[in-house]
């Protein structure tokens, strides 16, 4: 039995003032984070923000340039086959062998780790029916559609049955029906105790899948906390959303700030934050403005981005 | 040893496609020496301008250690390139226990299996066309491979560098073909102007020829050393800044 008198389960990466530079441009700066095992911690960012930087050097394939990094323990720079053999990654860019078939794609991995036949082929057998690939093992992996070849890159970073999982954007570029199958994936991975870093920049799979989360912008970590937190500390709790002529939009400005917490003018909306939309909504009715559409829904991640750095995740 | 999961890889992928490697192999080496050499052979009576041996075997010689450096030098472009810019292979790879050393040690330990399933085929054609009868001559397959491989490392060292595939062709054009016509492979270079003898003696090919043609038509002399010396210095050079140049490219 674990000795660990706290409650707080031990931390499998620990980071501290960690910045990358690549030349003058900075990534990564001073960001600070630590992902408990057992946890789904989530980045979230728009385009550029630092997350794969930040990814690449827990996964021991980019030195740090500054601070302090550990993985499971251990040095990134100095320890990287350990935690490499103890770690699982899902690149941004699927990265299969295009040469080999699906079952040997896991083969060749699983002899990169050392894992002995009699173990990895029942495990290769067992990873492909956990991502629904039955029908492929045989196929070259290039005629592989899109979804099916991230849950073989997923079935491949679990080929050493690792403690820490890194997906890096998992379900960017897939359709509906393939980010839920990858999802669904996910979410038994963590039922089953692997600790998931997911990077996104899509607020609903933050929120589908992170307990915890940072979010990301301009190489910096600008806040963290669990997607509910976030959204009760950065938001309220409905969203107006409204589509109007510029006309319209003169009259609103002038009283917005009466009719909602906080208003944000986007291009081609605006958004009304309130406790309640429908109430707010026929506010603006009786003070005679016209909109072209009007939406209540609830705020999310996204609305936090907003709040936070003024633009929106994905421009 | 990381480095045979590498080799093991290329040579899973190389011999399915079995019928072009068996090509690349025999056939057309086959095919050249026999088109090139008795062709051109019998319109060359001089034998005494190749140290008093027929042309088929000078230009034999010559073509086993020149075929090796270039499909040595070729294995070190597009494949490798694919695997760093393209598909992206060398990060799969270094997401496993495997480090750039591994991956670059097995690239360039693929290149000498590869060379030497190349190299034998051709020395066997040339043993029954009676071309040589020491039994040192089988040490030319070593050499030729040892050619083949230095130059696979210098650029693979080089492809590191890369980001798209457009120097290739002057690569080619005008350095590894140059590098053909100046090393001895077809004609002595004493045919050469002295600046052209001076550039031989800096090509990795015209040592290698030496050594091979000392090995199997001529007597091996002193020379054969710094032959060698080359030859093992360029292959070391190789190594240490391709895994540099490696590092440099994939963990950024
Ligand atoms: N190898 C590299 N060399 C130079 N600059 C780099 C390199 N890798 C990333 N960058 C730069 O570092 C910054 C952060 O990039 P990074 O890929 O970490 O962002 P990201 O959050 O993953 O973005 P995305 O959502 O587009 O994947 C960007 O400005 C990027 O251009
Ligand atoms: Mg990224």
């Amino acid at each position: 039995m674990a000795t660990s008198a706290s409650s707080e389960p031990e931390a499998l990466i620990q980071a501290e003032g960690l910045n990358k530079l690549f030349g003058e441009l900075v990534a990564v700066d001073a960001v600070d984070f630590e992902v408990r095992k057992g946890e789904a911690f989530g980045f979230l960012g728009p385009n550029g923000a630092g997350k794969t930087s930040t990814m690449r050097m827990i996964g021991c394939t980019s030195p740090p340039s500054g601070g302090t990094l550990r993985v499971i323990g251990m040095d990134p720079v100095s320890q990287a086959s350990e935690i490499k053999a103890r770690i699982g990654v899902v690149p941004q860019m699927d990265n299969l062998d295009i040469e080999l078939t699906v079952r040997e794609n896991l083969e060749m991995y699983a002899r990169y780790f050392d894992i002995p036949r009699d173990v990895a082929n029942p495990r290769i057998d067992e990873l492909i029916d956990f991502v629904q690939l039955q029908e492929k093992v045989d196929s070259k992996v290039e005629p592989l559609s899109g979804g099916m070849k991230r849950r073989l890159t997923i079935a491949r970073a679990l080929i050493n049955d690792p403690d820490l999982l890194l997906l890096d954007e998992p379900t960017t570029g897939l359709d509906p029906q393939a980010r839920h199958l990858v999802w669904d994936r996910l979410y038994r991975l963590k039922q089953r105790g692997v600790t998931l870093v997911i990077t996104t920049h899509y607020m609903d799979e933050a929120e589908q899948l992170c307990d915890r989360l940072v979010v990301m912008d301009k190489a910096k970590i600008v806040t963290e906390g669990s997607p509910p937190d976030l959204i009760a500390r950065y938001s309220t709790r409905e969203v107006l959303e409204l589509r109007l002529s510029d006309d319209a939009r003169e009259k609103l400005a002038t009283s917005a700030d009466d009719l909602a917490d906080r208003v944000e003018w986007l291009p081609d909306r605006v958004l009304l934050y309130t406790e309640t939309g429908d109430a707010t909504l026929a506010a603006i009715h009786e003070s005679g403005i016209q909109t072209y559409s009007a939406l209540v829904r609830r705020a999310t991640l996204e609305d936090v981005f907003l709040t936070i750095t003024g633009r929106s995740l994905i421009e | 040893m990381n480095a045979t999961k590498i080799v093991r890889r290329n040579s899973l992928v190389h011999w399915r496609a079995w019928r072009s490697s068996f090509f690349l192999s025999v056939l057309s080496p086959v095919m050249f020496l026999s088109a090139m050499g008795l062709g051109l052979g019998s319109l060359v009576e001089e034998e005494q301008a190749f140290g008093g041996v027929d042309y088929l075997a000078f230009f034999a010689t010559g073509m086993l250690a020149a075929s090796c450096m270039q499909a040595g030098a070729f294995s070190g472009t597009y494949p490798v390139m694919n695997k760093i810019v393209w598909q992206k292979n060398y990060d799969a790879v270094l997401a496993s226990p495997l480090n750039v050393r591994d991956i670059f040690l097995g690239e360039v330990s693929w290149s000498a299996v590869m060379l030497t399933q190349l190299a034998t085929p051709f020395f066997m054609i040339m043993a029954f066309a009676g071309i040589f009868d020491s039994p040192l001559a089988i040490l030319a397959i070593p050499v030729a491979v040892l050619v083949g491989t230095s130059c696979a490392a210098v650029i693979m060292a080089y492809t590191a560098t890369l980001h798209t595939d457009e120097a290739y062709t002057w690569l080619f054009r005008f350095v590894v073909t140059p590098l053909f016509l100046l090393s001895g492979t077809f004609f002595p270079i004493d045919q050469l102007p002295a600046w052209g003898r001076v550039v031989a003696h800096l090509t990795p090919l015209f040592h290698g020829v030496e050594l091979v043609r000392q090995l199997t038509i001529y007597d091996l002399d002193p020379s054969a050393i710094w032959h060698l010396g080359y030859l093992v210095a360029l292959l070391g050079v190789g190594v240490v800044v391709g895994i540099r140049n490696f590092e440099r490219r994939l963990l950024p």
